[in-house]
């Protein structure tokens, strides 16, 4: 079988990148591993720019088996985007805390293809396989400070969690195979637009909701996530929060919207009171937190209720709105992140009140956490609100109660993101030297802060791509 | 006359049974029932024999005589000794986990027993000819490793469980370059049917074109039979006799049997895989070919025994260390070379 | 596989024994009080999976569960056994207060997915099994499904790296 390996160029550059950071790992001198992390991210924007020039080359791999269509590339450009910045914002952090850089970036480079995978795959066994390798990866990072107890309780707690959840998923993907009689879903959806609804269907259904909603922490199957968040090394969360939940949105998205299109109806009410729960349970178990990393985990359990809204209508426009979202929820998640990590690293606290006066000592950390923090919340003129708005505007027809909800909790979110933000901006700082931020931590912070300005502005170009991208999806 | 003895025999068998009116299906269940326990008289007789053997080598190696007092040359000394071993009451002592303690003296014929089900004794004399055969000498082997980890946990003392837990560590470490090695065999021959490897060894014998993976196989075997040098299992200087020392009499007869049995299959499949078969060398094919097949087990067997009286016990650590960095990657090395050589050859047109 | 003997339908009785043995065995893996026995019933309720797949003629896929299930991931199972510290082993698989919650929702699943699996026909004859599975896995592993293939191959080097880094001694020098 002749195939055309043109289209997974990208694919092939990051597991070569993978393999050849744990080599170099091996055979370079010790003190020049720091760099590791520069020749990564170089390597990744690399393969970014692989991946945006080769926008318009779409094509199947393997059967049928591995899709490249405009909605995968997109979401690929997100984790691709996610990843460089993760590692900008986490060399000085691996460096002082963690140790073991080759491994560190390899690991993470190879969670970045399982996402990239997950996003282009066709078919239940290659999609286990991508979210089997991101979420493994991701086990492994999460313990990698492994001389800390509280690292390696959060990496157990993942594992298990994942295992439990992985099972879930494979039952579930099993029954609808069983269904079905195929595993490309593309098929699946044709067979099942002809078949009425199953009782077995519907079982298998509620296990796949079930399983990835382990992963994107859904309530209520949310529960691992603060813990997890609060273990795990400071860029390895904000990693999670964004490319493992973004990467299970791109499998939801191609097993319910395309491989269930037709029985939409009896999931979609399912999705909906999903995304109510998690959004009203995400953001008012956020306001008593006192540590940023816990309150961030719950702000992204919202964050999911609020993605999750995109899928209840099963439609292009609902699509678009969560491929969106997606993009300025990565820019918003790991600016916060990155300070809280180089905050981390001078501090040695995760502590709100330890914020105290921030404003003073680094204007720049302060106004980013600010500004991400607002384009979560959805506040205009940050990109956060244009996001929103495309998600809602999906639901206000079929369910105006949805929508309702979302604007009343995001209300909510303003309060506890604005708790921080009154820290860092009227309380006095104990110690006020200022802080010098280091380059690759200030180009990361000022980059995440000018995309979410910009785009809260000027939306238009992107929201077009996007477009154009959801249509491609629904074009098989 | 002499090449087919085995086979006529069971057409003998075979259409006496169809004679009295037995159906078709029956028959070959007796025939298979039949064939099987000529295997395992087969393996008991060559246990008895290969103790009394092991005895010999060794008192040779180490300047002395060995038995000579029990019958002609002292080869009846084994069977006495398991006379002696029967007579001997079973002690069971106090906290131990009675059902498994018991059974698993038992259990450990098992994989042996179904592993020669599917070694090819000679031409077309294989007792089940399936597609898979290395593949499924491989399975049924993994199995043998829960089996003494559980005799040793079952017999409640330190020295038994710290036994079990070396071999879990011993075996699994080493089952991996020994899988490893056997691949590149399977590479070149293009099959998994042992019958088909032995034929593809027809012109040259895998010993040859697969070196580094016999090496590797030999290695691996002994330490999978938990010989010496890497017979830390039973180590009787650290561990008294690993996993066996609560057990007495009859049981632990069983298990001294078994690793002789185990050892026969490791020398079997060594044969089959790298030394031809029962293909005959040079073409001598007035022997029948169940004799060469016979010669070249116990060639390797006399390997086996010659390393271990030669050889002193390795450390755990640098045994784990051996398999692990050293074994395991010299055997993907084999594969991948052998795969590259494959390729060459293919193109150039071999 | 096995022809109709005297009119028994032979696959099936093989097919009931088997399934009589994995459902005995797997539930006495949750309910026996020593987690070793549990390990032990494992075994069998695997070897006995193993033997549901020789009757549906994926005997390649039987012997993969018997060497993978049986073979090696029971000694995981025994490896991870031996680190539990506890003085009585009646005491080592305990249930906790959750069991009669916990039983009664796995019933309600079992049952529920046993009804659903029941009303459906399952529609469609299999293709036939090739005769060689071996060669066919082998050209489709490395053609068709290339791709998961090499996920595979990835995620093994990934588990490796990760077990080795997070396992590793840590050197006196290492994180000072």
């Amino acid at each position: 079988m002749q195939m055309d390996f043109s289209v997974i160029i990208p694919e092939i550059a990051m597991v070569s990148l993978g393999v050849l950071v744990l080599i170099l790992g091996l055979i370079l001198p010790k003190k020049s591993l720091p760099r590791l992390g520069w020749f990564t991210s170089f390597s990744l924007i690399g393969i970014l720019a692989l991946v945006v020039l080769n926008w318009n080359n779409v094509g199947t791999v393997s059967g049928g088996l591995y899709l490249i269509d405009q909605f995968s590339q997109f979401f690929k450009v997100i984790f691709l985007t996610a990843a460089i910045l993760v590692v900008f914002g986490s060399m000085a952090y691996v460096d002082k805390h963690l140790g073991g850089q080759a491994e560190y970036y390899s690991i993470l480079v190879f969670s970045t293809l399982g996402m990239m995978v997950m996003a282009s795959a066709n078919d239940f066994i290659t999609m286990y396989l991508g979210l089997e390798l991101m979420t493994i990866s991701f086990i492994v990072l999460v313990c990698f400070r492994r001389n800390d107890s509280e690292s390696l309780e959060a990496g157990m707690k993942y594992v298990l969690l994942a295992g439990i959840s992985s099972a879930v998923l494979l039952y579930g993907l099993s029954l609808i195979y069983g269904i079905a009689g195929t595993v490309l879903v593309v098929e699946v959806g044709m067979i099942l637009a002809v078949q009425q609804s199953l009782p077995l269907l519907l079982v298998g259904v509620v296990m796949l909701v079930a399983g990835l909603g382990f992963k994107i922490a859904a309530v209520p199957f949310h529960m691992w996530a603060p813990d997890v968040y609060q273990g795990a090394p400071t860029p390895i969360t904000s990693f999670l929060a964004v490319g493992s939940k973004m990467a299970s949105f791109a499998i939801l998205i191609r097993i319910f919207v395309l491989g269930m299109f037709g029985v939409s109806l009896s999931w979609g009410i399912l999705m909906a009171i999903l995304a109510g729960v998690t959004i009203i349970i995400g953001n008012l178990v956020a306001i008593p937190q006192t540590n940023i990393k816990r309150l961030m985990a719950y702000s992204g359990i919202a964050q999911a209720g609020y993605i999750l809204v995109g899928m209840v209508t099963a439609s292009q426009a609902g699509v678009k709105a969560i491929m969106f979202y997606g993009f300025i929820y990565i820019f918003a998640v790991v600016g916060v992140f990155t300070a809280i990590s180089y905050y981390y690293n001078l501090t040695g606290s995760d502590e709100i009140k330890d914020y105290a006066g921030l404003s003073q000592r680094s204007p720049l950390m302060a106004a980013t956490m600010v500004v991400s923090m607002l384009t979560m919340a959805g506040i205009p003129p940050f990109a956060g609100f244009v996001g929103k708005f495309y998600l809602f505007m999906t639901v206000v027809e079929n369910y105006l109660w949805l929508a309702i909800i979302g604007l009343i909790m995001s209300m909510v979110s303003v309060y506890y993101y604005l708790m921080v933000v009154l820290v860092m901006y009227r309380d006095r700082p104990q110690d006020s030297s200022p802080i010098v931020v280091s380059l690759p931590v200030r180009m990361t912070l000022i980059f995440t802060m000018l995309v979410s300005v910009v785009l809260g502005v000027y939306p238009g170009p992107l929201s077009e791509i996007i477009n154009k991208a959801a249509l491609s999806f629904f074009m098989h | 006359m002499l090449e087919s003895i085995f086979i006529e025999i069971a057409d003998i068998i075979r259409y006496w049974f169809l004679d009295l009116g037995t159906p078709e299906l029956l028959t070959e269940i007796i025939l298979m029932l039949i064939k099987l326990s000529a295997i395992l008289g087969f393996i008991i007789v060559n246990a008895l024999w290969l103790v009394y053997m092991e005895r010999k080598v060794a008192a040779y190696i180490q300047s002395r005589i060995g038995p000579i007092h029990t019958g002609p040359k002292g080869l009846l000394q084994t069977a006495a000794d398991i006379l002696k071993l029967m007579g001997k009451e079973i002690i069971l002592p106090d906290g131990i986990n009675r059902i498994i303690f018991i059974l698993m003296p038992i259990l450990i014929f098992v994989p042996p027993l179904m592993t020669w089900a599917v070694i090819p004794f000679g031409r077309d004399m294989t007792a089940v000819d399936i597609d898979m055969g290395v593949f499924y000498i491989l399975a049924v082997g993994s199995l043998s490793t829960i089996i003494f980890w559980a005799a040793g946990w079952a017999s409640n003392n330190k020295y038994s469980l710290i036994g079990g837990m070396r071999v879990v560590a011993q075996m699994v470490s080493y089952e991996l370059p020994l899988v490893l090695g056997l691949l590149g065999v399977v590479m070149i021959s293009g099959s998994l049917n042992l019958n088909q490897i032995v034929i593809a060894q027809d012109n040259v014998w895998f010993i040859f074109t697969q070196p580094i993976a016999f090496l590797i196989y030999l290695i691996a075997g002994i330490s999978e039979t938990n010989r010496a040098p890497f017979d830390l299992v039973e180590g009787e200087s650290e561990i008294i006799a690993g996993p066996y020392t609560e057990y007495s009499g009859m049981g632990f007869a069983l298990f001294f049997l078994a690793e002789y049995a185990n050892m026969m299959v490791v020398s079997a499949v060594c044969t089959v895989m790298f030394l031809g078969g029962w293909l005959a060398p040079f073409g001598m094919d007035f022997i029948p070919s169940w004799v060469w097949f016979f010669l070249k087990m116990y060639f390797i067997i006399f390997l086996f025994m010659w390393i271990r009286w030669t050889y002193p016990r390795m450390r755990v650590d640098h045994l784990m260390a051996f398999g692990w960095k050293v074994l395991v990657p010299l055997s993907l090395a084999n594969i991948f070379v052998t795969g590259a050589c494959i390729y060459i050859f293919r193109g150039i047109g071999w | 596989m096995l022809p109709m003997f005297d009119g028994i339908d032979w696959l099936g009785v093989f097919f009931y024994i088997l399934s009589a043995v994995i459902v005995v065995s797997a539930l006495l893996v949750v309910f026996s009080k020593n987690i070793v026995h549990s390990v032990l019933w494992l075994v069998i309720s695997f070897i006995a999976v193993a033997g549901i797949f020789i009757t549906l003629n994926a005997d390649f896929l039987a012997l993969i569960q018997v060497m993978v299930y049986a073979g090696a991931i029971c000694i995981m199972v025994v490896l991870g056994i031996m680190l539990i510290k506890r003085d009585d082993m009646n005491k080592t698989n305990m249930f906790n207060s959750q069991l009669y919650f916990g039983g009664a929702v796995a019933l309600m699943v079992t049952f529920l997915t046993g009804f659903a699996s029941y009303k459906i026909n399952y529609s469609g004859n299999p293709p036939m099994v090739p005769e060689n599975s071996v060669e066919s896995i082998a050209t489709l592993l490395l053609s068709k499904y290339v791709i998961p293939f090499e996920v595979v191959a990835l995620l093994l080097t990934v588990t490796l790296v990760g077990a080795i880094y997070i396992a590793r001694e840590v050197k006196a020098d290492a994180d000072s």
